[in-house]
């Protein structure tokens, strides 16, 4: 079965939208051989029972306690998976910054800008549009805690690509093959 | 193609800045209260009056309100009354175990499995459980867990933790096992182990402490203060002996945000059910196995094979080794032991009963918690952790019963009804 | 004037300048990072972490580690 992983910092409402995708058939699992629980469902994509892993909050692939450990090894170990990256749109550069690394592993992406209206009340305005022409993924505004913006982030889930980092270099005109 | 860490910020601080329009920002309310519930002036009251709230509402809600308003009665009042009648053919070891005491009008003192074993877990435990995880993910959900953990650093950072620990601290009050689960954001294998020792042996759960609001309220902050003491004071010496780094605090403070019913039903939920499916079951077993014991005169041995132990070092009734027998299956039920035993006419001081509940705690972690802490730590940690439980039994014991000496507390105690 | 980020006074304001090597990669996830402005939020007492605020972020950071973060300060 294919699997969709959603990723995401700490406090960015990632397991929220979760349980909005997930729906009713979450079960937590025991990621083996440590007590770093994580939650796995189902959901439909594109006309195929897929699961759907609430993977540990991370701020980056880089590990600094136990669970952001297993939120690394849980990607690596699926090396055929969508990865769904949720961001706080108030803060989009934390949240660029750990979905560049998923993106430059290859993985095929789908970005959630979530907490749309946080973004909104803080007087932050984000071009969801030309995001997307940068990076080359689906990019869907959401607002997981009141459903908003779900359906489209399901329905865009199947056009999940993985991105070429040299092209998002080429977009916002760093000249690729320079080394620092 | 993988970036190094300044090419890749490089290349985010491109892309936002095509992408992304700050305008000016407005601090509002919820900023002033994440500001002023952070800083030490006015945090720390702020803190206080937390906890007490929290400590008020679990008492009123589990112990008033569900406890004795309701469970009481329909335990006593018609419960135990029907079990009695449907057992009254059995032959007398059969109804001695489900059943418990012919004589006894209520569920406390009957002392079998369906009465006080389905009592203790569903009557007292249950709406401990659900008011203490009920309060605890509103807090979490609001955003101001971090913002205690921030406050608590500076003191939890003297024994090798950090201010995170006091996540995983609070929630084994609720129960333990989702306590040690919750030591994962520490980051070395010493803080873990430190916080996994700590908790599971001087954190009461909240079984535990509905019976003890039951059952001794009088006593119950003398308890928690020398729990207190020992979480500090051993934590101490542990952070002195055990290997290991423990670096400093390094966590996102995220802003406030309102609480949202689904997100915190869905949290009470997985935990009230992940307790009831884990403890209930040993609740039962636990009365079974001191039923079985008592009925077979095993209890008579072990309590007088234990007496050199639990009458001379620690100054304790010799019928107490029932007790302690109880809580290597649950606290709860061991404290509700000691209670029945004085109904049933054991005779024991005000002072014993604080020593007994407080050995009671830290003698050993319960049977859920103990397999949880083999699976994180290895087997050197866990023996590390059984040495160090045992030194501290006998040292702690040893201590309180020179206390006990003074006279204090030497009135003879008496059951509440 | 340059000083150490754990040196920052209550609601002072500055840029960060240079961050050790060895706490590089810890923190920048965070968003914390050379060249960013950084306002102290709160200090703790008795050698507690302090609360610093990098781009509308709030991160608690020890004593220890905010020692290996040097930043430039307006006067």
């Amino acid at each position: 079965m294919r699997k969709v992983l959603l990723m995401g910092q700490a406090n960015v409402g990632k397991s929220v939208l979760f349980n909005r995708l997930a729906g009713a058939h979450v079960t937590e699992s025991n990621y083996s051989g440590t007590t770093v629980d994580f939650a796995k469902g189902r959901m439909r994509l594109d006309h195929e029972d897929v699961e759907i892993i609430d993977v540990p909050g991370t701020f980056s692939l880089e590990p600094k306690d136990r669970a952001e450990e297993v939120a690394a090894s849980m990607l690596k170990e699926e090396k055929g998976a969508l990865v769904v990256c949720v961001i706080d749109s108030s803060k989009i550069e934390r949240g660029l910054y750990l979905t560049l690394e998923v993106i430059e592993k290859g993985y095929p992406v789908v970005i959630a800008l979530n907490m749309w209206d946080v973004a909104k009340g803080g007087n932050i305005k984000v071009d969801a549009k030309k995001l997307e022409q940068i990076l080359g993924v689906p990019v869907v505004p959401t607002v997981a805690t009141r459903g908003e913006g779900l359906k489209e982030l399901a329905l865009r889930m199947k056009n999940a690509v993985p991105a070429d980092v040299e092209k998002i270099m080429k977009n916002v005109g760093v000249k690729s093959g320079t080394h620092n | 193609m993988e970036l190094t860490i300044d090419q890749r910020w490089d290349l985010v601080e491109r892309i936002s800045k095509e992408t992304v329009e700050v305008g000016v920002y407005e601090p509002s309310l919820k900023d002033a209260l994440a500001d002023v519930t952070v800083r030490p002036a006015t945090g720390i009251p702020f803190a206080i009056a937390v906890i007490y709230g929290f400590w008020a509402f679990f008492c009123e809600f589990a112990g008033t309100l569900f406890t004795d308003g309701f469970f009481c009665k329909i335990f006593d009042g018609h419960w135990l009354p029907w079990l009695q009648g449907v057992f009254a053919g059995t032959p007398a070891w059969v109804f001695n175990i489900f059943v418990g005491d012919p004589l006894a009008d209520n569920c406390f003192e009957a002392f079998g499995v369906l009465s006080s074993g389905i009592f203790l877990a569903i009557g007292v435990v249950l709406p401990a459980i659900v008011a203490f995880y009920l309060i605890f993910a509103i807090l979490e959900d609001v955003g101001y867990m971090p913002r205690l953990a921030v406050l608590v650093d500076t003191l939890l950072h003297k024994i090798g933790l950090h201010g995170y620990a006091i996540v995983p601290t609070i929630l084994s009050l609720g129960c333990n096992v989702p306590g040690v689960t919750a030591v994962r954001p520490l980051e070395t294998r010493k803080q873990r182990f430190l916080a996994i020792v700590l908790l599971s042996v001087f954190v009461p759960c909240g079984a535990q402490i509905g019976i003890m609001e039951g059952m001794i309220p009088g006593l119950i902050g003398w308890v928690f203060l020398a729990l207190v003491i020992g979480y500090f004071g051993v934590g101490w010496v542990i952070n002195k002996i055990v290997p290991g780094e423990s670096p400093e605090i390094l966590m996102d403070v995220p802003p406030y945000q309102m609480p949202t019913a689904r997100n915190i039903w869905a949290k009470l939920w997985t935990r009230t059910s992940k307790f009831l499916t884990v403890a209930v079951p040993f609740v039962l077993l636990g009365c079974v196995i001191v039923a079985v014991l008592y009925i077979t005169g095993a209890m008579d041995a072990i309590a007088s094979g234990l007496s050199p132990v639990i009458t001379g070092v620690f100054g304790l009734p010799q019928d107490t080794a029932a007790a302690m027998i109880a809580g290597f299956l649950r606290k709860d039920l061991a404290v509700g032991t000691i209670g029945m035993l004085a109904a049933g006419g054991m005779t024991i001081t005000v002072f014993q009963v604080f020593t007994a509940v407080v050995l009671l705690s830290i003698y050993f972690p319960c049977l859920a918690t103990f397999a949880l802490m083999i699976k994180e730590l290895n087997w050197k940690e866990t023996l590390g952790a059984l040495a160090t439980l045992i030194v501290m039994v006998f040292v702690y014991g040893a201590i309180l019963h020179l206390i006990g000496l003074s006279g204090i507390g030497s009135s003879v105690w008496v059951p509440l009804e | 004037m340059e000083k150490k980020l754990s040196q920052m006074k209550y609601e002072e304001k500055g840029r960060i300048k240079k961050i050790d090597k060895s706490l590089r990669a810890q923190v920048a996830g965070m968003g914390i990072r050379e060249g960013k402005d950084v306002e102290m939020m709160t200090r703790q007492p008795i050698k507690g972490p302090v609360v610093v605020n990098v781009d509308r972020s709030n991160t608690s950071i020890g004593l220890g580690l905010a020692d290996k973060i040097i930043v430039e300060v307006e006067r």
